[in-house]
């Protein structure tokens, strides 16, 4: 066994009462493709961050690059020197600089005498770096001109820039989210040509198709513990990974079906037309759960934000109170309709993190229960005891601000904040993203009551878990197919029916998608 | 003074999470540290003056009525106020002191030089401010221009329109109604303050109390999240800056009403006292936020500074020094406190 080009071994990070990362090791061997991946908040990210030393990690940890110790916490310089070099999601280019000053930015070639930056060596620098990952890009177009593969390829140079050829480790931190799918055959030849001489990539990444087309082996995280340490990617399948990811169903949230036969409609869903895919028709009972699932990236992602009346689209909702034109419709008339959105980015869309929770979850209700020249405290603050008691949210108390708050306990305040304005269609967008284990059943069980309750519930996620663990039925959507309805207990089903089907291009269509893995 | 438990900084400080909590202390006397720190070096301030300015100068009621019955400083609580109403939600209004000086402009033109009616002139001046607010968010709100780059051009035009309609000439205009609207005695203070303290109250209520102000709140922190909560975002930012613009033409009025004449040139002098005021006001009362009562407290402040330091005996470039000093440092200091309240 060749001395591991990196080898991190017991990488722990707590914060609080929170463990993030526990006892994780990562070695990456010379010369190879190393994936590392989990879903949002299994401490893949605060693996990486502490790599490049953003995270201090916990005592204990060991790290070493070509067998040579690095100190703790990293100081980045030192890994630099050691051959470590990151590429982030976002690129970090320039859009209006040259593609040569975006590739010699932190280390331009200088002239002896004035010092100024010497363009003729910092343009033979990257036509020679662009050329090691066989790229014929000029130097002097400006980076926002470039396709996206050719972006990610500047950006990889600028990390390979200092490289002795055959050495370092370039870590891609999900930079390759940025390429196309049809992309993925191009990318792939641009990462075997930096890992032919010896040079490492590992690349942090989400997408299993992705992973297992440009990886040799693979590193999974499943809350914070590594599941699977340097797997081979030869015998996986995507479901395998997903498997690893997602776990089995240890705190299964068992929920018995609430729909009564002779049920009403909830909600009658009419022709509502998401971007590639035909126009939807579909029916929620009252106190059923239905699920909405497909291929990451497809496009039923907009289902929610359509029917909340976030996004104009064609189509329209009946709920028992009202009818809306979807082409139309603003959010108040969405939300007068009884139609609640709880969105997927609870950060930036769901929660204003500097207001306290009593505030946040008073929001919706404020115009209904509120007369216009006064809000009173009395029911803000009985709305706040309940909602904190009833999922169990850990706070200082109704006064704390949101920010304060670990991403279950604000995703639970998310929750209660549109439980409140009682919805006769509460749709849910990956309700338990990045959240743990715990708060995942408190979240899920109140689905289910509020199911019970009368509503009817639209989950709109790509977990699989969640997914047969709280629906009663399933509706796995492809583009330019008939949605494809399931029954089932098992994840698997659900896995199969979103990854074996052929895949076709991505919500744009494009005709140029030759090579496509399936 | 209610006679709750006075607990040390300390106490507050050591917050862990708990599920329940025994027995709530009323807001206002939460975190106590963070919010009154203020209060404190302005009354430590207060008792230095008290003793160092000689001959008990500062002792007297002249020294109590120019720091809180001052011309500049009534003009300023309606100026900052203006300038609350538009950065609650979260927008930047730098043509506050232009806009007013074009409705004083407006108001000393007409009634001065073209004898209308004084009530006439008045009402002129509001809306010339509610116009200037209505242009300003129409560039912001409607078309999406950057809202400092909008009201930094808005603001040099207004000022530029009112050397032309003032020839940059002083305009004066006496009407003794008018007068007494600003000037007239009540206990011993210009009815002016008490329109100030109000004016500071109304806003502090309709921030706190009323579905409109909570949304403004929300529109401040998230406008997404308040879009998405059904909030109507647009109408509320377009009516901020016609409110904004509104009270900055208030802020003209006192000034013709109380000197009787307006000299154009003085306006912009008032824009950074005004913003100083708001952002020092961010370290009091609710601290990190823009807060009505925050920014009174604030201006009087910075007025006792003022005065007590001229008191001693520093010329009038001390004002311009105390003004920003004092805003990085308190707003410094409040930071520390409350970060440090927070527990880390």
């Amino acid at each position: 066994m060749p001395t591991p080009r990196l080898e991190a071994r017991h990488a722990s990070k707590t914060y609080g009462a929170a463990r993030v990362l526990d006892d994780a090791t990562l070695v990456v061997q010379p010369g190879e493709i190393h994936a590392l991946i989990g879903q949002n908040g299994c401490g893949k990210s605060t693996l990486v961050k502490i790599l490049t030393g953003y995270h201090a990690p916990d005592a204990g940890m060991e790290l070493a690059v070509d067998g040579k110790a690095l100190s703790l916490p990293v100081q980045w310089r030192a890994a630099q020197a050691a051959g470590v070099s990151v590429v982030h999601q976002d690129l970090g280019l320039v859009d209006h600089l040259s593609v040569s000053e975006n590739i010699g930015i932190g280390g331009f070639k200088r002239t002896h005498v004035s010092r100024r930056i010497d363009w003729r060596a910092q343009d033979r620098v990257a036509r020679e770096t662009l050329g090691r990952l066989g790229l014929d890009i000029d130097p002097h177009a400006p980076a926002g001109d470039l396709p996206a593969s050719h972006r990610a390829g500047v950006a990889i140079a600028r990390a390979l820039r200092d490289a002795v050829p055959g050495e370092g480790l370039v870590i891609l931190d999900e930079a390759t989210r940025a390429l196309p799918r049809e992309e993925l055959a191009r990318s792939h030849e641009v990462l075997r040509r930096i890992v032919a001489p010896g040079t490492s990539v590992l690349m942090v990444s989400h997408n299993l198709e992705e992973v297992l087309a440009l990886a040799d082996r693979v590193t999974v995280l499943r809350d914070g513990r590594v599941v699977g340490q340097g797997l081979d990617t030869a015998g996986l399948t995507e479901a395998d990974l997903a498997r690893l990811m997602l776990g089995s169903t240890v705190d299964a949230v068992v929920r018995s079906p609430a729909v009564r036969p002779e049920a009403s409609a909830a909600a009658e869903v009419v022709g509502v037309r998401i971007d590639g895919h035909d126009p939807l028709d579909l029916t929620v009972a009252e106190g059923e759960v239905v699920g909405i699932t497909g291929l990451p990236g497809t496009g039923f992602e907009q289902l929610p934000y359509l029917l909340g009346g976030a996004r104009r689209g064609a189509g329209s909702v009946v709920t028992s109170r009202a009818r809306v034109d979807l082409a139309r419709a603003t959010v108040p008339q969405c939300l007068d309709a009884g139609i609640a959105l709880v969105p997927e980015r609870r950060i930036t869309d769901g929660l204003a993190v500097e207001l306290s929770v009593r505030d946040n979850l008073a929001l919706p209700t404020m115009r209904r229960r509120g007369r216009p020249w006064l809000v009173r405290r009395g029911w803000q603050d009985r709305l706040a005891a309940r909602a904190i008691t009833g999922l169990g949210i850990r706070s200082r108390g109704p006064g704390a601000l949101v920010r304060e708050l670990s991403g279950g306990n604000q995703q639970k305040v998310l929750f209660a904040k549109w439980l409140s304005v009682e919805p006769s269609l509460l749709v849910l967008h990956e309700p338990t993203q990045a959240v743990d284990v715990g708060a995942r059943a408190d979240l899920l069980r109140t689905v289910g009551e509020t199911a019970a309750a009368g509503a009817g519930v639209l989950l709109v996620s790509t977990e699989p878990t969640d997914l047969v663990e709280t629906c009663d039925r399933i509706l796995v959507l492809h583009p330019g197919r008939p949605p494809r309805e399931l029954r089932t207990s098992d994840p698997d089903d659900v896995l199969e029916a979103i990854y074996g089907v052929p895949t076709t291009a991505p919500s744009t269509v494009d005709t140029e998608t030759g090579a496509l893995h399936v | 003074m209610s006679d709750t438990e006075q607990l040390p900084a300390t106490a507050v400080a050591a917050a862990p999470e708990q599920l329940t909590e025994p027995r709530r202390r009323p807001a206002w006397l939460q975190n106590p540290a963070a919010k009154y720190s203020l209060l404190v070096v302005w009354a430590a301030m207060a008792a230095y003056f008290w003793f160092a300015v000689p001959g008990g100068l500062f002792h007297t009621t002249g020294t109590f009525r120019s720091i809180f019955g001052s011309m500049q400083a009534m003009v300023l609580v309606f100026l900052a106020m203006s300038a609350v109403i538009t950065l609650v939600v979260g927008e930047f209004d730098l043509s506050i002191a232009s806009v007013m000086g074009i409705s004083a402009t407006t108001a000393a033109v007409l009634g001065g030089l073209h004898d209308v009616n004084p009530v006439l002139a008045c009402l002129a001046a509001i809306g010339v401010g509610a116009l200037a607010g209505a242009a300003n968010a129409f560039f912001v709100v409607v078309m999406g221009v950057s809202s400092f780059v909008v009201t930094l051009g808005m603001g040099t035009v207004w000022m530029g329109v009112a050397e032309m309609v003032s020839h940059n000439n002083y305009v004066s205009m006496s009407s003794p109604g008018l007068k007494s609207f600003a000037t007239t005695s009540v206990l011993g203070m210009p009815v002016a303050f008490y329109y100030g303290v109000g004016l500071a109250l109304v806003l502090a209520y309709l921030l706190a109390w009323t579905p409109l102000g909570r949304s403004m709140i929300f529109i401040g922190a998230n406008p997404e999240v308040a879009r998405l909560a059904g909030v109507r975002v647009a109408p509320i930012r377009f009516g901020a800056y016609v409110a904004g613009g509104v009270l900055a033409a208030f802020a003209g009025i006192l000034i013709v009403a109380s000197v009787g004449s307006f000299d154009n040139s003085t306006s912009s002098s008032y824009l950074l006292p005004a913003l100083a005021a708001v952002f020092l006001g961010t370290a009091v009362i609710q601290p990190g936020m823009f807060n009505p009562l925050g920014t009174l407290v604030a201006i009087y402040f910075l007025q006792t500074g003022i005065l007590g330091l001229q008191l001693l005996g520093y010329d009038t470039w001390i004002q311009n020094v105390f003004y920003g000093l004092g805003l990085v440092v308190a707003v410094t200091l409040a930071k520390v406190v409350r970060d440090r309240a927070k527990g880390a």
